[in-house]
């Protein structure tokens, strides 16, 4: 278990941060001023050193000086009031992790503290100087339950609140949409929850929407942003990806649109999942004639998570596909080209599927020898034996 | 007269300009004063606005210009200037006013200057740019303020860069003595460019915040975390630490001013990664 001292001449705020390190799991250790603190370092080792830099006999400065002339590595974070660059700046040549500027908050003091033992320390490096455009896939929900703040797929930011409305009818119902009509409400959303896309009106008044996504990308940094826009020109799309969009959605919305931007920023990620050696597709929910992009974004996916299920060593793959559509032969083709992909890879193939299933793979003479079984557990336990 | 001796002079010369209110600032077009005045009307009409600005064709014209772009319309259309700043708005408009005028201000036509006051604008703009996407963080839409603040931070440079230009044709030219480095000139601009910057403001007549930050940027206030001097502070680090500035810069002060900034505006790792990402292209392809 890490170890941590903190040093500063206020008894008070040594108590508050010895229980906020405490609460992170860690040891702590108290020292009211430099000569107290060098002293407890010259008896033990510890893992970090939180210092205040103005304190009687021997300052913050002047300890961590004492310390790297002794040859201690130990890292610091300065705790203190002072805020002059000279100061700072001074203790930064001498070797500091990371600065904490009080009153502080706690979960600033964990994030450093923990940064800096799991060896991220430092302010460094931490620039962008380049252009290269921000990563576009969007996060899963599960990455941002730390946050403590509440995910939500898509945020409508329009003046004109039929807008996002509009869109609610057209989206099936798990995607979770927001819709806010003014700059300042999308701000004050974005500071609260976490978005996967942020649609954004390329026309709101009294508002430049290419200066709002930039904002808003401050505190989304994690979500694409689209356009909201008019088809005025054929040059739509790249005049607003001049502007810092990754995409654009046009207004009137269709449905083939919506779909298209289903697809792009949510379906690859939900339908086909993997859970050890099963592979689920998930049910089809556009309209009938949009079925061959469904399955071709299944397949799009198949072969990456194949992949994942041979990496982890398993004899066999189960592709469960009770819930896809099966009218036409798309279904039949793409179990054909699994199988194969499969039998390269030198894994056993099953497919899980409905009655209505195993009619149509009877009658194909291709189709008809693959391994087939009504439920996963009938699937796992034909393996198994 | 030793060189440092001369600097000290000509720092006096300013201030004592400055202090007796006879130093001759550059002065906001007519046109500028009269539409920003309008403006503070909240029911004033655009045509009105509009009637006012026509009157200078390339103010007009730049107005017209944004207004078309995918930013705020998306389109190609032909718009009237009337119809071009109520798509604008007013904020936006009396920071664009601003803007064009300050601009020209960082505008010199002599060689010794030139090259390096278009880089104290590019540095301007970029920190304008920071300050306002910094400001989102507080969930503040209001964005005119932080972005002139940035923009206007260092106005007081290309100012003070023009006085030290006819001091140095008097002193070479009429006395036939030599002036002072490179360095004294960058160290005599350092030292009265925001007392020089603020009185432009006042005399611009600019928000009381905005004239606060020219003044105190080049440290952070704790008392005041959310202060406008304390997003402008960390902007102009920032834009320092990408690159985006005009001569030598401490390094290590920047680096300071940056880690201070981090705990005081609340900006992680990631957050400075998405300001900073691209900005030089976004200076540069703004105002080249």
């Amino acid at each position: 278990m890490a170890t941590i001292l903190t040093v500063d001449d206020s008894r008070s705020v040594r108590t508050i941060v010895a229980k906020q390190v405490k609460d992170l799991g860690f040891e702590v250790e108290e020292a009211e001023d430099g000569v107290q603190g060098l002293a407890k370092l010259g008896e033990r080792e510890y893992d970090l050193v939180l210092l205040d830099v103005t304190m009687p006999n021997l300052d913050g400065p002047g300890m961590l000086a004492k310390m790297r002339e002794e040859g201690n590595k130990t890292p610091v974070i300065m705790l203190t009031s002072e805020s002059k660059r000279s100061v700072v700046s001074g203790v930064m040549k001498i070797g500091i992790a990371d600065y904490i500027l009080k009153p502080f908050k706690p979960e600033e003091l964990r994030a450093k503290v923990l940064s800096v033992l799991q060896g991220e320390g430092g302010a460094e490096g931490v620039l962008a100087v380049s252009s290269e455009p921000a990563p576009q896939a969007p996060e899963p929900a599960a990455a941002h339950v730390e946050t403590g703040k509440q995910f939500v797929d898509v945020l409508v930011v329009d003046d004109m609140e039929n807008v996002h409305k509009k869109l609610r009818t057209m989206l099936p119902n798990h995607i979770t949409l927001n819709g806010v009509t003014s700059a300042q409400a999308a701000l004050q959303t974005c500071r609260q929850r976490v978005y996967r896309v942020a649609l954004v009106d390329t026309e709101i008044p009294d508002v430049d929407s290419a200066v709002l996504a930039q904002q808003l990308k401050v505190l989304q940094p994690h979500a694409a942003f689209v356009a909201l826009a008019l088809r005025t020109t054929n040059d739509v799309l790249a005049e607003v990806r001049g502007q810092g969009f990754d995409n654009v959605l046009f207004k009137p919305f269709s449905q083939d649109n919506v779909d298209d931007f289903l697809g792009q920023y949510f379906d690859n990620l939900d339908l086909l999942s993997a859970e050890e050696n099963v592979l689920k597709v998930a049910a089809f929910t556009g309209r009938a004639d949009r079925v061959d992009k469904y399955f071709t974004r299944i397949s799009d996916t198949y072969g990456a998570l194949l992949n994942k299920v041979a990496a982890a060593c398993f004899e066999d793959v189960v592709l469960d596909v009770s819930a896809a559509p099966t009218t036409g032969d798309r279904l039949a083709k793409f179990l054909l080209s699994s199988a194969d992909q499969a039998k390269q890879v030198g894994m056993r193939f099953a497919v899980v599927g409905t009655a209505d299933l195993q009619k149509i793979l009877n009658s194909y003479t291709e189709t008809k020898e693959l391994r087939f079984y009504g439920t996963v557990a009938e699937a796992q336990a034909a393996a198994q034996a | 007269m030793g060189a440092e001796r001369l600097s000290e002079q000509l720092e006096q010369i300013v201030l004592k300009r400055i202090a007796e209110d006879s130093l001759v600032l550059p002065t906001l077009p007519a046109v500028v004063t009269k539409a920003l005045e309008v403006l503070k009307d909240p029911d004033v009409s655009f045509k009105h606005v509009g009637t006012i600005i026509e009157r200078d064709p390339v103010l007009a014209a730049r107005l017209l210009r944004l207004a078309t772009s995918a930013a705020f319309a998306g389109g190609t259309k032909k718009v009237t200037l009337p119809e071009a700043l109520t798509r604008l708005g007013a904020k936006a408009v009396r920071g664009l006013l601003v803007e064009a005028t300050a601009q020209k201000v960082f505008v010199s036509r002599d060689p010794k200057i030139a090259d390096s006051m278009k880089r104290v604008w590019q540095h301007s703009v970029a920190v304008a740019t920071l300050s306002r996407d910094v400001l989102a963080l507080s969930g503040n839409a209001d964005s005119e303020a932080a972005y002139v603040a940035g923009l206007l931070h260092d106005v007081g440079k290309p100012v003070v860069a023009s006085i030290l230009l006819e001091f140095e044709r008097q002193v070479t030219e009429v006395y036939n003595r030599p002036f002072i480095d490179s360095a004294e000139w960058v160290a005599v601009i350092g030292r009265t460019h925001r007392t020089v910057g603020v009185a432009l403001g006042e005399k611009w007549q600019m928000p009381e915040q905005v004239t606060r930050c020219i003044r105190d940027c080049a440290e952070y206030d704790n008392a005041d975390r959310a202060s406008l001097v304390n997003i402008v502070c960390f902007s102009n680090s920032l834009a320092k630490k990408t690159g985006i500035h005009a001569g030598t810069i401490d390094a290590d002060e920047v680096d300071a001013l940056v880690m201070i900034g981090r705990s005081i505006i609340g900006a992680n790792d990631e957050i400075i990664k998405t300001l900073t990402r691209g900005l030089k292209e976004r200076v540069s392809n703004l105002y080249d």
